[in-house]
Protein backbone atom coordinates (compact mmCIF):
# COMPACT_ATOMS: atom_id res chain seq x y z
CA UNK A 1 0.00 0.00 0.00
CA UNK A 2 3.19 2.35 0.62
CA UNK A 3 4.65 2.04 -2.59
CA UNK A 4 1.20 1.98 -5.38
CA UNK A 5 2.03 5.40 -6.32
CA UNK A 6 6.18 5.45 -5.75
CA UNK A 7 6.58 5.62 -9.82
CA UNK A 8 6.13 8.91 -11.29
CA UNK A 9 2.91 9.20 -13.58
CA UNK A 10 2.88 10.84 -16.83
CA UNK A 11 1.23 14.17 -16.47
CA UNK A 12 1.00 14.52 -12.84
CA UNK A 13 3.39 17.40 -11.12
CA UNK A 14 5.58 17.35 -8.26
CA UNK A 15 3.71 19.09 -5.98
CA UNK A 16 0.59 16.34 -6.88
CA UNK A 17 2.67 13.15 -6.62
CA UNK A 18 4.17 15.01 -2.89
CA UNK A 19 0.27 15.64 -1.59
CA UNK A 20 -0.51 11.92 -3.31
CA UNK A 21 2.38 10.60 -0.83
CA UNK A 22 1.34 12.35 1.92
CA UNK A 23 -2.14 11.30 1.87
CA UNK A 24 -1.43 7.86 1.69
CA UNK A 25 1.45 7.84 4.05
CA UNK A 26 -1.39 9.23 6.58
CA UNK A 27 -4.08 7.05 5.22
CA UNK A 28 -1.47 4.27 6.61
CA UNK A 29 -0.33 5.67 9.90
CA UNK A 30 -4.09 5.51 10.78
CA UNK A 31 -4.60 2.23 9.47
CA UNK A 32 -1.67 0.92 11.16
CA UNK A 33 -3.03 2.80 14.68
CA UNK A 34 -6.32 1.44 13.76
CA UNK A 35 -4.72 -2.51 13.23
CA UNK A 36 -2.69 -2.10 16.15
CA UNK A 37 -5.50 -1.66 18.50
CA UNK A 38 -8.05 -4.11 16.90
CA UNK A 39 -4.90 -6.64 17.38
CA UNK A 40 -4.63 -5.96 20.80
CA UNK A 41 -7.95 -6.57 21.30
CA UNK A 42 -8.03 -4.26 24.17
CA UNK A 43 -11.53 -3.17 23.53
CA UNK A 44 -13.29 -6.62 23.57
CA UNK A 45 -11.25 -7.81 26.56
CA UNK A 46 -12.02 -4.45 28.93
CA UNK A 47 -15.33 -4.45 27.86
CA UNK A 48 -16.01 -8.25 28.78
CA UNK A 49 -14.43 -7.01 32.22
CA UNK A 50 -16.49 -4.73 32.80
CA UNK A 51 -19.58 -6.33 32.09
CA UNK A 52 -18.33 -9.17 34.56
CA UNK A 53 -17.98 -7.25 36.71
CA UNK A 54 -21.37 -5.78 36.66
CA UNK A 55 -22.77 -9.16 37.10
CA UNK A 56 -20.98 -9.72 40.11
CA UNK A 57 -22.08 -6.77 41.50
CA UNK A 58 -25.51 -7.76 42.72
CA UNK A 59 -23.78 -11.05 44.70
CA UNK A 60 -21.44 -8.85 46.20
CA UNK A 61 -24.23 -6.22 47.35
CA UNK A 62 -26.01 -9.52 48.54
CA UNK A 63 -23.17 -10.24 50.86
CA UNK A 64 -22.71 -7.27 52.27
CA UNK A 65 -26.47 -7.51 53.13
CA UNK A 66 -25.92 -10.98 54.35
CA UNK A 67 -23.21 -9.59 56.50
CA UNK A 68 -25.15 -6.58 58.06
CA UNK A 69 -27.63 -9.07 58.88
CA UNK A 70 -25.39 -11.18 60.66
CA UNK A 71 -23.92 -8.64 62.82
CA UNK A 72 -27.87 -7.74 63.82
CA UNK A 73 -28.03 -11.10 64.89
CA UNK A 74 -25.01 -10.99 67.13
CA UNK A 75 -26.45 -7.86 68.69
CA UNK A 76 -29.11 -9.51 69.55
CA UNK A 77 -27.20 -12.99 71.00
CA UNK A 78 -25.13 -10.40 72.82
CA UNK A 79 -28.49 -8.69 74.71
CA UNK A 80 -29.70 -12.29 75.24
CA UNK A 81 -26.67 -13.58 77.12
CA UNK A 82 -26.87 -10.63 79.09
CA UNK A 83 -30.44 -11.20 80.13
CA UNK A 84 -29.71 -15.20 80.71
CA UNK A 85 -26.59 -14.22 82.89
CA UNK A 86 -28.55 -12.02 85.47
CA UNK A 87 -31.06 -14.49 85.69
CA UNK A 88 -29.03 -17.44 86.14
CA UNK A 89 -27.36 -15.78 89.14
CA UNK A 90 -30.78 -16.40 90.98
CA UNK A 91 -30.31 -20.33 90.34
CA UNK A 92 -28.05 -20.59 93.40
CA UNK A 93 -30.44 -19.69 96.08
CA UNK A 94 -33.37 -21.87 94.37
CA UNK A 95 -30.89 -24.77 94.91
CA UNK A 96 -30.28 -24.24 98.29
CA UNK A 97 -34.08 -23.92 99.50
CA UNK A 98 -34.45 -27.57 97.27
CA UNK A 99 -32.15 -29.09 99.06
CA UNK A 100 -33.56 -28.00 102.23
CA UNK A 101 -36.58 -28.98 101.22
CA UNK A 102 -35.44 -32.46 99.84
CA UNK A 103 -33.97 -32.94 103.54
CA UNK B 1 -0.66 23.03 -17.46
CA UNK B 2 1.31 26.28 -16.85
CA UNK B 3 3.29 24.85 -13.96
CA UNK B 4 3.54 21.59 -15.36
CA UNK B 5 5.34 23.25 -17.96
CA UNK B 6 7.74 25.47 -15.76
CA UNK B 7 8.36 22.01 -13.50
CA UNK B 8 9.68 20.57 -17.02
CA UNK B 9 11.95 23.75 -17.92
CA UNK B 10 13.31 23.70 -13.94
CA UNK B 11 13.46 19.32 -14.59
CA UNK B 12 15.65 20.05 -18.20
CA UNK B 13 17.67 23.25 -16.53
CA UNK B 14 18.57 20.74 -13.26
CA UNK B 15 20.27 18.42 -16.13
CA UNK B 16 22.25 20.53 -17.99
CA UNK B 17 22.93 23.71 -15.59
CA UNK B 18 27.01 23.94 -14.45
CA UNK B 19 28.17 23.70 -11.51
CA UNK B 20 29.94 27.19 -11.47
CA UNK B 21 26.49 29.16 -12.69
CA UNK B 22 25.25 27.26 -9.35
CA UNK B 23 27.60 28.63 -7.18
CA UNK B 24 27.26 32.28 -8.58
CA UNK B 25 23.10 31.98 -8.09
CA UNK B 26 23.17 30.53 -4.58
CA UNK B 27 22.78 33.41 -2.84
CA UNK B 28 20.92 35.18 -5.37
CA UNK B 29 18.39 32.80 -4.79
CA UNK B 30 18.61 32.42 -1.16
CA UNK B 31 17.79 36.05 -0.83
CA UNK B 32 14.73 36.23 -3.57
CA UNK B 33 13.31 33.57 -2.90
CA UNK B 34 11.22 35.02 -0.33
CA UNK B 35 10.44 38.00 -1.44
CA UNK B 36 9.05 36.72 -4.76
CA UNK B 37 5.40 37.01 -5.86
CA UNK B 38 3.54 34.64 -7.70
CA UNK B 39 4.54 36.24 -11.18
CA UNK B 40 7.81 35.29 -10.59
CA UNK B 41 7.47 31.50 -9.87
CA UNK B 42 9.03 30.93 -12.94
CA UNK B 43 12.51 32.54 -12.44
CA UNK B 44 12.69 31.28 -8.83
CA UNK B 45 11.96 28.11 -10.37
CA UNK B 46 14.48 28.19 -12.18
CA UNK B 47 17.14 29.54 -10.28
CA UNK B 48 16.51 27.11 -7.23
CA UNK B 49 16.75 24.37 -10.23
CA UNK B 50 19.75 25.26 -10.81
CA UNK B 51 21.14 24.59 -7.13
CA UNK B 52 21.90 21.26 -7.64
CA UNK B 53 25.12 20.70 -9.12
CA UNK B 54 27.56 18.15 -10.36
CA UNK B 55 30.60 17.24 -9.01
CA UNK B 56 33.17 15.99 -11.23
CA UNK B 57 35.46 14.48 -8.52
CA UNK B 58 37.77 11.86 -9.66
CA UNK B 59 35.47 11.14 -12.23
CA UNK B 60 32.49 10.76 -10.32
CA UNK B 61 29.80 12.73 -11.05
CA UNK B 62 27.41 13.39 -7.82
CA UNK B 63 23.72 15.71 -8.29
CA UNK B 64 21.93 17.10 -5.36
CA UNK B 65 18.31 16.38 -5.05
CA UNK B 66 16.30 19.34 -6.69
CA UNK B 67 13.89 21.45 -4.67
CA UNK B 68 11.32 23.95 -4.89
CA UNK B 69 10.90 26.73 -3.04
CA UNK B 70 8.40 26.17 -0.10
CA UNK B 71 5.59 28.32 -0.13
CA UNK B 72 5.09 30.93 2.29
CA UNK B 73 2.03 28.91 4.05
CA UNK B 74 3.35 25.81 3.88
CA UNK B 75 4.57 25.39 6.98
CA UNK B 76 1.67 26.49 8.76
CA UNK B 77 -0.13 23.73 6.25
CA UNK B 78 1.97 21.01 7.59
CA UNK B 79 2.05 21.92 10.92
CA UNK B 80 -1.66 22.07 10.64
CA UNK B 81 -2.22 18.60 9.19
CA UNK B 82 0.43 16.85 11.86
CA UNK B 83 -1.37 18.35 14.77
CA UNK B 84 -4.70 17.61 13.57
CA UNK B 85 -3.08 14.39 12.96
CA UNK B 86 -1.74 14.17 16.82
CA UNK B 87 -5.24 15.01 18.19
CA UNK B 88 -6.82 11.88 16.01
CA UNK B 89 -4.37 9.65 16.74
CA UNK B 90 -4.22 10.73 20.57
CA UNK B 91 -8.33 9.78 20.28
CA UNK B 92 -8.00 6.88 19.04
CA UNK B 93 -6.05 5.75 22.30
CA UNK B 94 -7.72 7.59 24.17
CA UNK B 95 -10.92 5.14 24.12
CA UNK B 96 -8.54 2.82 25.50
CA UNK B 97 -7.39 4.67 28.39
CA UNK B 98 -10.80 5.75 29.38
CA UNK B 99 -12.17 2.08 29.20
CA UNK B 100 -9.05 1.31 31.65
CA UNK B 101 -9.89 4.43 33.86
CA UNK B 102 -13.54 2.74 34.26
CA UNK B 103 -12.18 -0.76 34.99
CA UNK B 104 -9.95 1.12 37.71
CA UNK B 105 -12.62 2.90 39.05
CA UNK B 106 -14.88 -0.05 39.43
CA UNK B 107 -12.15 -2.05 41.07
CA UNK B 108 -11.66 0.51 43.58
CA UNK B 109 -15.06 0.58 44.21
CA UNK B 110 -15.42 -3.04 44.50
CA UNK B 111 -11.98 -2.84 46.79
CA UNK B 112 -13.19 -0.40 49.14
CA UNK B 113 -16.39 -2.73 49.55
CA UNK B 114 -14.79 -5.31 50.20
CA UNK B 115 -13.00 -3.52 53.13
CA UNK B 116 -15.96 -2.55 54.63
CA UNK B 117 -17.19 -6.27 54.21
CA UNK B 118 -14.00 -7.37 56.21
CA UNK B 119 -14.43 -5.28 58.79
CA UNK B 120 -17.49 -6.17 59.85
CA UNK B 121 -16.66 -9.56 59.55
CA UNK B 122 -13.84 -9.08 61.94
CA UNK B 123 -16.25 -7.19 64.37
CA UNK B 124 -18.82 -10.69 63.75
CA UNK B 125 -15.92 -12.88 64.53
CA UNK B 126 -15.12 -10.67 67.36
CA UNK B 127 -18.61 -10.66 69.09
CA UNK B 128 -19.36 -14.12 68.52
CA UNK B 129 -16.03 -15.47 70.00
CA UNK B 130 -16.69 -13.25 73.38
CA UNK B 131 -20.42 -15.00 73.48
CA UNK B 132 -18.96 -18.27 73.45
CA UNK B 133 -16.72 -17.37 75.72
CA UNK B 134 -19.43 -15.97 78.36
CA UNK B 135 -21.97 -19.18 77.52
CA UNK B 136 -18.75 -21.38 78.68
CA UNK B 137 -19.02 -19.62 81.71
CA UNK B 138 -22.64 -19.77 82.03
CA UNK B 139 -21.85 -23.62 81.88
CA UNK B 140 -21.82 -24.02 85.83
CA UNK B 141 -25.27 -22.30 86.00
CA UNK B 142 -26.85 -24.68 83.13
CA UNK B 143 -25.78 -27.47 85.24
CA UNK B 144 -27.30 -26.19 88.37
CA UNK B 145 -30.32 -25.79 86.36
CA UNK B 146 -30.56 -29.60 85.29
CA UNK B 147 -29.94 -30.07 88.70
CA UNK B 148 -32.78 -28.25 89.97
CA UNK B 149 -34.71 -29.77 87.85
CA UNK B 150 -34.17 -33.24 88.59
CA UNK B 151 -34.86 -31.78 92.13
CA UNK B 152 -38.16 -30.59 91.41
CA UNK B 153 -39.23 -33.78 89.77
CA UNK B 154 -38.31 -35.64 92.72
CA UNK B 155 -39.75 -33.11 94.78
CA UNK B 156 -43.08 -33.67 92.79
CA UNK B 157 -42.47 -37.40 93.02
CA UNK B 158 -42.62 -37.46 97.44
CA UNK B 159 -45.40 -34.73 97.21
CA UNK B 160 -47.57 -37.36 94.97
CA UNK B 161 -46.38 -40.01 97.56
CA UNK B 162 -47.63 -38.04 100.51
CA UNK B 163 -50.49 -37.01 98.88
CA UNK B 164 -51.64 -40.69 98.06
CA UNK B 165 -50.40 -41.87 101.90
CA UNK B 166 -52.57 -38.55 102.99
CA UNK B 167 -56.23 -39.98 101.42
CA UNK B 168 -54.89 -43.34 103.08
CA UNK B 169 -54.83 -42.09 106.62
CA UNK B 170 -57.89 -40.42 105.77
CA UNK B 171 -59.55 -43.36 104.90
CA UNK B 172 -58.77 -46.04 107.74
CA UNK B 173 -59.63 -42.53 110.18
CA UNK B 174 -63.24 -42.37 108.86
CA UNK B 175 -63.19 -45.93 108.85
CA UNK B 176 -62.52 -46.18 112.81
CA UNK B 177 -64.99 -43.49 113.25
CA UNK B 178 -67.69 -45.04 112.24
CA UNK B 179 -67.30 -48.47 114.44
Amino acid sequence: MASADAQPRFGQSVKGLLSDKVGSCSGDVIALTRQVLKGSRSQELLGQAARNMVIQEDAILHSEDSLRKMSIITTHLQYQQEAIQKNVEHSKHLQDQLRHLLK
Amino acid sequence: MAATGDDAAAMDSISKAPAAHLAALNPAASTSVPAEGPEDAADSLAAASRRPGTNSDGGVETAEEAVEPAEPDINELCTDMFEKMAVFLQGELTATCEDYRLLENMNKLTSLKYMEMKDISINISRNLQDLNNKYASLQPYLDQINQIEEQVSALEQAAYKLDAYSKKLEARFKKLEKR
